[in-house]
C-alpha cells in the first residue's frame, strides 16, 4: 500500500479557520439579550377569609381594580394619579396595610401596576382579594 | 531616520488571530442558553420598582407558575391541570416548607379570574406569600414585554 510520506509538516490552517468562523457566526446569531425581571411580593389570604375578618382601621389603603382601571377611595383614577396618591400616603406611614381588590374580569396588567406603585413607595404589606 | 525593514515575512502570523477567535467562541458557548424552559408567548407588564430577579439568585426551591393569556397554566412549558398544580405545590411544600419562593408569571392580558384560580390553589395548600414576575428592564429585540 502506497503511503504518502512527503506531506507538508505544517498543518493546513484554512479549513480550521473556516469552521471556527462558522461557529462564531452561529453563536453570534443565536445569542440574545435576556430581559431583567423583577418580582413583586404580595400576600394572598385564604379563599374563605372574608374582608370583614381583617381588622378595619384607618391605616388601611384600599385599591380596587376593575376591568377598565383603578378605583381609589371610591373614585376612578389613572395610574399616575394612583401613584401620586400612594406616595402621598406612604409619607405618613409605609407600614399601612394595602388591600388590593380585583374583579374577575380585570386584566392582570392593572394588578401588576398597582403592586409596582406600592413597591415604588416601599409599601410591602399588601393583600390581594378577588371579588 | 530608520528605514522600514523590507524583508518582512510575506505569510501572516495566524496564531494571535486564532487565539482571539477561540476565546470568542468559548465566551459564546458559555453564555449561550439553548432552550428556554418557560412559556415564551407570555408578555409581561413593567414593574420597575420590584426586586430584581437574576437567574443566579433563584434558589432551587423556587416555583414559577406560568399563566398564558387564555388562562393555560404551565410549569416549565408543561401544561398542568388544577389538580396537578396542587400536587406540585404540595410536593414543594413538603420538601422546603411553605416559605419557598412561589412566583406567578402571568401575561398582562390574563384575566384576574385565571390568576385567582392559581392563587386559590396556592393558598388552599398553605402558600400565602406569592410574587408576581414583571419586567425590570427590557433588553434586546426579544423582549418579553407587552406591545
Amino acid at each position: 500500500m502506497a503511503r504518502k510520506k512527503q506531506e507538508d509538516p505544517k498543518a493546513e490552517m484554512t479549513p480550521m479557520i473556516d469552521v471556527v468562523f462558522q461557529l462564531m457566526i452561529f453563536f453570534i446569531v443565536t445569542i440574545k439579550q435576556e430581559d431583567i425581571f423583577s418580582k413583586l411580593n404580595a400576600n394572598r389570604p385564604a379563599p374563605n377569609s372574608s374582608l370583614s375578618d381583617s381588622v378595619e382601621n384607618d391605616t388601611q389603603i384600599n385599591i380596587q381594580i376593575g376591568p377598565r382601571g383603578f378605583v381609589f377611595n371610591g373614585r376612578g383614577v389613572s395610574l399616575p394619579e394612583l401613584r401620586r396618591n400612594i406616595s402621598k400616603l406612604a409619607k405618613t406611614s409605609t407600614k399601612s396595610m394595602v388591600l388590593v381588590r380585583c374583579t374577575l374580569d380585570s386584566p392582570h396588567m392593572y394588578l401588576v401596576q398597582a403592586l409596582d406603585a406600592c413597591a415604588e413607595n416601599d409599601m410591602h404589606n399588601i393583600s390581594i382579594f378577588s371579588m | 531616520m530608520a528605514k522600514k525593514p523590507n524583508n518582512e515575512d510575506v505569510s501572516l502570523d495566524m496564531t494571535p488571530m486564532i487565539d482571539v477567535v477561540f476565546q470568542l467562541i468559548i465566551f459564546f458557548v458559555v453564555t449561550l442558553k439553548m432552550s428556554d424552559d418557560k412559556d415564551t408567548t407570555i408578555k409581561l407588564e413593567d414593574g420597575k420598582a420590584g426586586i430584581p430577579l437574576t437567574q443566579e439568585e433563584l434558589p432551587p426551591s423556587q416555583l414559577t407558575i406560568d399563566i398564558a393569556k387564555n388562562g393555560r397554566v404551565s410549569l416549565s412549558n408543561i401544561t398542568l391541570s388544577d389538580q396537578m398544580l396542587a400536587q406540585k405545590i404540595r410536593e414543594r411544600k413538603d420538601r422546603y416548607g411553605a416559605e419557598f419562593p412561589c412566583m406567578i408569571r402571568a401575561d398582562w392580558r390574563t384575566k384576574h379570574r385565571d390568576v385567582k384560580r392559581v392563587m386559590d390553589i396556592c393558598t388552599a395548600n398553605g402558600v400565602w406569600k406569592l410574587s408576581f414576575v414583571a419586567i425590570k428592564e427590557a433588553k434586546g429585540s426579544m423582549a418579553a414585554r407587552k406591545k
